[in-house]
This record gives structure tokens, C-alpha cells and sequence, in this order.
């Protein structure tokens, strides 16, 4: 079963000097999580989004749309990225997305990816 | 007992493990829900009933519930659904006869429901619809809810269950304690609703199948003072069964109970697990509700009850577990130390109107009204407490209380 880890993250924690470095460590964490993946041999795929100030929202209104400048939620978090895994069942999937590094305050969302033969 | 409603009881007996069996193996609680339905109709149809009613009912809810998945879906998800089953085939034996790390299918489909990925609030009420077979109706009554906001709460953790991908499979024993506390209350009530009518409106073997579920946990977890708080609980009220009920199948209050008729050897064992509860110094609700049974029951050695004790008990536990229900108990304790007068002034500022329509409520009004001498309002209050609907072995006490005041 297909799940969908969708990265939420303050991205300030990344502002700044000591940002840097946290940055530097939180994607030294993905690597090392993609590389338990392959070793367990996980199939997954995944991207890192630019960050939330990049993006543009289509809102639609029953039929009619607007573009906003921004992302959809206004929060203090962003999606940052995501991963696609494959796995046995919601709790692989929750025990693999609580190994995603979120520095500072954020939150991972687990969905299961709708299949295409439904 | 006829022999259809023999036949019933031995079906309703095998529901919880068979159904946690093919819950297990079709990954759905409605389908193996379903499945079992209609197999125990089938059963109920024949003529001549099966030798041995839980392998037939298994066969047949199985072909059931492959028929439905074959017919239902498209023909992709059917066959895969289909292999599994067929696969099961061979390892069914495994399924019912394996030893588990949890030694009981019902327990281990409890602990699958008290998942923490399903809403707080409809994990117990999951686990008491599909593993303890209550009806909708009961579990919205012990959650003081209605019955349409229930089955909505129930229909909506099934489909996470079956969306979501939550694995039949028990969790690694270092994840039950994030799925205790739910576990420890879908028990609790089990009891409870099995408890309110021991004379037989619910299922009548429930209360005895829930205090083994706990004492089953108690001896899993020795280390969670509230699993042996909540067997103490159980373990002590089920030692008044037997002195519960009069000849005509009355309700007989504790404080008027016949203590000779009381299951000492069970009062002992429940002692022990509080002792060894104790131990970890970390109290809990179940840990004070066993207290305060256990000051009820040493009645049976020294004559009296400590009422005070109580007191002391109920203010700690509403500090706990804050609720009318126990709001309502403290007020009756309240009485006993203070006056009636000081525990009816408490019960009249309960937010009634939220809980109307709480038979217990009007029961506890009617016996603090009656004792500070308003016996017109007493008699109200246990007029309202009637139409409620209680059960058989409630109403008759009830009655019988109305009729003593009506000659005051």
C-alpha cells in the first residue's frame, strides 16, 4: 500500500546562521533515511519543494478561480517536501514518517495514495 | 431454554473470536461483521443444528464473505481479496489455535481497535461494537450520546480502519501503552453494560467474559498499576453477584446486600493486585475506584462502612476523572458523612439539563428527596427515573421504592 508523507515545517528554523547548520543536518537525515529505504528495500520516491513564499495558489469557488500569491494554508508551517512510500500498513508507514527529521516545531501527515484501479 | 434460543446463545458465544478471525483476515470490520451475520442466520435456519457450531459458522461466514467481496468490488481487488482467503485456508487452524503474545483473539481485536490512529473518542466505542458485540443503542447509553451520533462515530473509524491500512496485527508490546488506557475503558464499560442488568436483558455471559479480559491484561502487564486497578475493580464488584438479586430477580442495593453471600475468595484476589498496584505509587482512576469497593466490602469483616474513607476516595477521583456520573456517587458518600440536605444542594447544581435524561441522576434525587422528607418530590424524581427505561432488575427495585413511599 501506497502512502503519501507530506513534511510540514516552520520554515524560520532555517533562517539565519545556525539555520544553515540545522539545515544541513535535517537533509544529512533524509539522505541517511533514504538509504535505510533502499537497504530494507522500500520502494519510495520523494522531492524537496522550494520554500512557501515560491508558491502560487489556484482557490477555486464552485466553478470560478482565483490566483493567490502563497500557499494554500496560512500557517506557521509549510510543506517543505514529501515522500511516497510503499508499505505494509499505516503503522510501517507512521514508524517510517516519525524518522523524518523536523527540526523545530512542524508535523508529518501520513495519507494512503488513492490507488488507480479504484 | 428451547432449543433455537440455545442454539442463539452458543452462535452469540462464538461471535467476538469469530469475528476477530476473519476481521484479521479480511482487513474489514463490516465485511467480517457482516459475514458473520449472515452465517448465524443461516445456522439459525437449519434444521438440524451443526455439531459443533463454531467450525460451521467459520466455514460458512468465510464462503460468505468471499461470495460478497467476488460480487462486490471490481474484479482486481476481488481476486486479491480472494487469495487471501483462500490462503487462509491452510493457516485458519493457525489463526484460532496459535498461541499469541496476547492469548485470546478478542483481546488482541480489542487493542487493534484502541488504535491511536483512530479518533480518541471512537476507539473504545469501535472496540464494544465489533468485539464485545454490544449494540449501537448500549455503547451511545454509556456514552451518554445519541444513537445516530454513535453509529456515524463507529461507520467512520471502520472506514479509517479499512482506508487507512491499520494492520490487523497486534502492536509491538513497547506501543500498548499508548493504546492502554482506551483498551482499559472499552472494558470497563463492556462490564458495566453487561453489569446494569445481570438478570439478563444484555448478554448474560459478558460481565463474566470482561472480568477474564482483565485479569488477563493484569497478568500481560504487571507493571501497569492501572490494568491491575481495573481487574481489582471488576474482580471486586463481580464478588457481589451472587447477592445482587433477590428471588424475584429485584436489584438489591450494596448497602442492603446479604455480605455472607459475597465471593471472599475473589475479595483476596482483588486485594493482591491493589497491593501490587501500589507498588508503583502512580495512582490512577481504576486504582480509587478499586479503593472505594474495596471499603464497601469490608463491610463483610467489621460490620460498618467508613464513609468518610469514601468521601476522601470520590474527592479524589472527580479530581481524576471528572464526570456527572461520579459526581452523583461522591453526592451519595457526601450524604452519609454530611446529611442528605448537603448532597441534594450539591446534586441540584449538577448541570442537570445536560443529563436529563441520566436514569441514575433521577435515582440518586429520589433517595436524597426522600430522606430530607420530601417524599412528594421523591416520588417525582422515581416517576421520571421509570420512564427511562431501566433494566428489569432496576424497575422492579424502583417500583418497589415507589410503593414504599406512596405508603409514607
Amino acid at each position: 500500500m501506497q502512502y503519501m508523507l507530506l513534511i510540514n515545517e516552520d520554515e524560520s528554523i532555517y533562517e539565519g546562521d545556525e539555520g544553515a547548520k540545522r539545515m544541513e543536518a535535517t537533509l544529512a537525515g533524509h539522505m541517511a533515511l533514504a538509504q535505510k529505504w533502499a537497504e530494507k528495500g522500500v520502494a519510495f520516491s520523494g522531492e524537496r519543494l522550494k520554500p512557501g513564499n515560491t508558491a502560487t495558489t489556484i482557490r477555486w469557488d464552485h466553478g470560478s478561480h482565483a490566483l493567490h500569491d502563497g500557499p494554500f494554508a496560512e500557517t506557521h508551517e509549510e510543506l517543505g517536501g514529501f515522500y511516497i512510500i510503499d508499505v505494509d500498513s499505516l503503522d510501517d508507514a507512521l514508524e517510517w514518517a516519525k524518522q523524518i527529521p523536523v527540526p523545530g516545531k512542524g508535523a508529518v501527515e501520513v495519507r494512503p495514495v488513492w490507488p488507480m484501479e479504484e | 431454554m428451547s432449543d433455537s434460543a440455545d442454539l442463539a446463545r452458543q452462535c452469540m458465544a462464538a461471535r467476538p473470536r469469530l469475528v476477530a478471525a476473519l476481521a484479521a483476515q479480511l482487513r474489514d470490520l463490516d465485511a467480517a461483521e457482516d459475514a458473520f451475520a449472515e452465517a448465524m442466520a443461516a445456522c439459525l435456519a437449519l434444521e438440524t443444528p451443526p455439531d459443533r457450531v463454531g467450525a460451521w459458522l467459520m466455514t460458512v461466514a468465510r464462503r460468505k464473505a468471499v461470495d460478497a467481496i467476488r460480487s462486490e468490488t471490481a474484479r482486481i481487488r476481488a481476486s486479491e481479496a480472494a487469495a487471501l482467503i483462500d490462503e487462509g485456508e491452510h493457516s485458519m487452524g493457525n489463526v484460532i489455535a496459535l498461541p499469541e503474545s496476547i492469548p485470546d483473539e478478542r483481546l488482541r481485536l480489542i487493542f487493534i481497535c484502541c488504535h491511536p490512529a483512530i479518533a480518541i473518542e471512537a476507539r473504545t466505542a469501535l472496540a464494544l461494537k465489533v468485539v464485545c458485540g454490544l449494540p449501537v443503542s448500549a455503547i451511545a447509553r454509556v456514552f451518554l450520546t445519541s444513537e445516530p451520533a454513535m453509529f456515524q462515530r463507529i461507520t467512520r473509524a471502520k472506514t479509517k480502519v479499512r482506508e487507512a491500512g491499520i494492520a490487523f496485527e497486534l502492536p509491538e508490546r513497547r506501543h500498548w501503552g499508548d493504546r492502554l488506557e482506551a483498551v482499559l475503558l472499552t472494558i470497563e464499560l463492556a462490564y458495566t453494560a453487561a453489569y446494569q442488568d445481570a438478570a439478563g436483558e444484555i448478554d448474560p455471559d459478558l460481565a463474566a467474559e470482561m472480568g477474564r479480559l482483565a485479569a488477563m491484561i493484569a497478568e500481560l502487564l504487571p507493571e501497569e498499576p492501572e490494568a491491575l486497578g481495573l481487574a481489582a475493580l471488576i474482580m471486586l464488584a463481580r464478588s457481589r453477584e451472587a447477592a445482587r438479586l433477590d428471588e424475584i430477580g429485584a436489584m438489591i442495593p450494596l448497602s442492603q446486600q446479604d455480605t455472607g453471600r459475597w465471593d471472599f475468595e475473589a475479595i483476596e484476589q482483588a486485594r493482591a493486585w491493589m497491593d501490587d498496584a501500589a507498588v508503583f505509587e502512580r495512582s490512577g482512576p481504576y486504582q480509587v475506584m478499586a479503593a472505594i469497593q474495596l471499603t464497601h466490602a469490608r463491610r463483610a469483616f467489621d460490620g460498618e462502612t467508613d464513609w468518610q474513607a469514601i468521601l476522601s476516595l470520590y474527592n479524589a477521583l472527580l479530581h481524576m476523572r471528572p464526570g456527572p456520573m461520579i459526581a452523583l456517587n461522591r453526592a451519595l458518600a457526601l450524604a452519609e458523612v454530611e446529611g442528605a440536605e448537603s448532597a441534594l444542594e450539591f446534586v441540584e447544581s449538577l448541570p442537570l439539563d445536560r443529563f436529563g435524561n441520566a436514569r441514575p441522576v433521577h435515582v440518586a434525587r429520589a433517595n436524597l428527596l426522600a430522606r430530607t422528607g420530601n417524599v412528594r418530590a421523591a416520588r417525582m424524581a422515581l416517576d421520571r427515573a421509570l420512564v427511562l427505561d431501566p433494566p428489569q432488575a432496576e424497575r422492579l427495585f424502583l417500583e418497589r421504592c415507589r410503593i414504599e413511599l406512596s405508603a409514607i
